[in-house]
């Protein structure tokens, strides 16, 4: 197996970046029925661990699990999301392709965290949400007082945050053994596993 | 709206640098996600939020610009007014919503007018001219090149099941998952095998400088844009 990423492993990362980025964005469209928005932190890394899985039969040497994780960031900034998604994308993407590296891209364990770590990418969306928090309640607490604030504070409490990462972890390990089922039942018969 | 709209054969009435998109992008998503909509940050914050509906009508987009200030309007209006005179669990919901709105909307439509008036080769060019590493090029080049290719084997299977008879109703994902996703996915990845063999045989993977037809350039719109949008932005920090 030769060493480095050569072109058609740039080729590779685009297409499943694509196809992953379609199964993310499709199941994102739930988000529209207002109970299953709540549910899209699970449901998103869930399905899209058939994509998921699939390309890192491709993946052989690291850094395509990384930039798979920065082109996907760097579209979402593109598409007007915010900005930290970079940072943090990158960062997950990273992070979780060191894990699956230590795995050599095969071992099931490593993959199944390694899987659960990239797709905490996901979380960056909700960081703006935590500096807006702030900015907002520091806002309101100059308007309108603190009781008002306090009241306002406790019914919109930061778990919100947490309860997402949370569920992107059993939603990543749920879609990992999804890729994983997938594959054995269908892409390797069909020969492209 | 949104990854599929990226127009491959958009004519501007006038020509931006895809650098100056990107710019404006991030500066209204930084500006519109802090600060308040009272007191003198106000201003830059209105500024920028109104630079997504001068943009779309400038791009005779006047459908997308005329209900983007309309929803702005009222979820700004929302915010300064109905949210101080409710109460309960209403007041909970206009202060999520409204607040939700005026900081994400700006850098969502900002976002829509990048791509759908951006040619797919301009944005690559300009990612090209900002020095990005070619390892993050290609493969962006790549995937937006995929995106009509997978929507369109989606819709070639759901054509194929139609033709068969089969009919898919909401609510059953498992059979959703198994019998479209799956088909499209062998399909794309067919696809790309034989697409990555013919980019190969015409040198992409090939060392050096890429040249490209597009022409980037900064012309005196994007330095009078870039110039007022960082202004707004520096002042927005200041006060």
């Amino acid at each position: 197996m030769k060493k480095g990423i050569q072109a058609k492993d740039l080729i590779n990362i685009g297409l499943f970046t694509a196809i992953y980025f379609v199964v993310f964005f499709a199941t994102g469209m739930l988000g529209y029925i207002p109970i299953m928005m709540l549910a899209l932190p699970f449901l998103c890394p869930f399905v899209a661990g058939i994509p998921f899985m699939l390309f890192l039969t491709r993946v052989h040497t690291f850094g395509m699990v990384s930039i798979m994780g920065t082109i996907l960031a760097l579209l979402m900034v593109l598409t007007g999301h915010p900005w930290q998604l970079l940072p943090i994308g990158i960062l997950m993407a990273v992070l979780g392709d060191l894990v699956l590296r230590a795995g050599n891209y095969k071992d099931w364990r490593s993959i199944r965290l390694g899987y659960i770590v990239f797709s905490e990418w996901l979380a960056g969306m909700m960081v703006p949400l935590f500096f807006m928090r702030d900015s907002y309640f520091a806002q309101i607490r100059a308007g309108y007082g603190d009781a008002y604030a306090d009241a306002l504070l406790s019914v919109t409490p930061p778990w919100v945050f947490y309860l997402t990462i949370v569920l992107i972890v059993f939603g990543a390990l749920a879609g990992a053994y999804l890729g994983k089922a997938t594959l054995k039942k269908h892409f390797k018969r069909a020969g492209i596993a | 709206m949104g990854f599929a709209a990226f127009s491959s054969n958009h004519q501007s009435l006038y020509r931006l640098d895809p650098r100056t998109k990107i710019l404006l992008t991030v500066l209204v998503g930084i500006v519109m996600m802090g600060g308040s909509i009272h007191g003198p940050s106000a201003i830059p914050r209105a500024l920028l939020a109104l630079a997504p509906f001068g943009l779309l009508l400038a791009e005779r987009k006047y459908r997308q610009g005329l209900l983007y200030l309309f929803v702005l309007l009222l979820s700004v209006g929302v915010e300064s007014y109905l949210v101080t005179r409710t109460q309960g669990a209403l007041n909970l919901i206009l202060v999520i919503v409204s607040s939700l709105f005026t900081r994400f909307v700006p850098g969502l439509m900002m976002g829509y007018y990048l791509v759908s008036t951006t040619r797919i080769s301009e944005l690559i060019a300009a990612l090209e001219k900002m020095h990005m590493p070619r390892q993050i090029v290609i493969p962006f080049a790549v995937m937006m090149r995929f995106f009509p290719t997978v929507i369109e084997e989606n819709n070639a299977v759901r054509e194929a099941m139609r033709m068969r008879g089969l009919h898919l109703s909401g609510g059953n994902v498992s059979a959703y998952l198994e019998y479209m996703l799956i088909p499209m996915m062998m399909c794309t990845v067919k696809i790309g095998e034989e697409l990555s063999a013919a980019a190969l045989t015409r040198g992409l993977g090939r060392p050096g400088a890429r040249t490209s037809l597009c022409d980037i350039k900064l012309r005196g719109l994007d330095a009078l844009l870039i110039t007022i949008s960082l202004l707004a932005f520096a002042l927005w920090i200041v006060l």
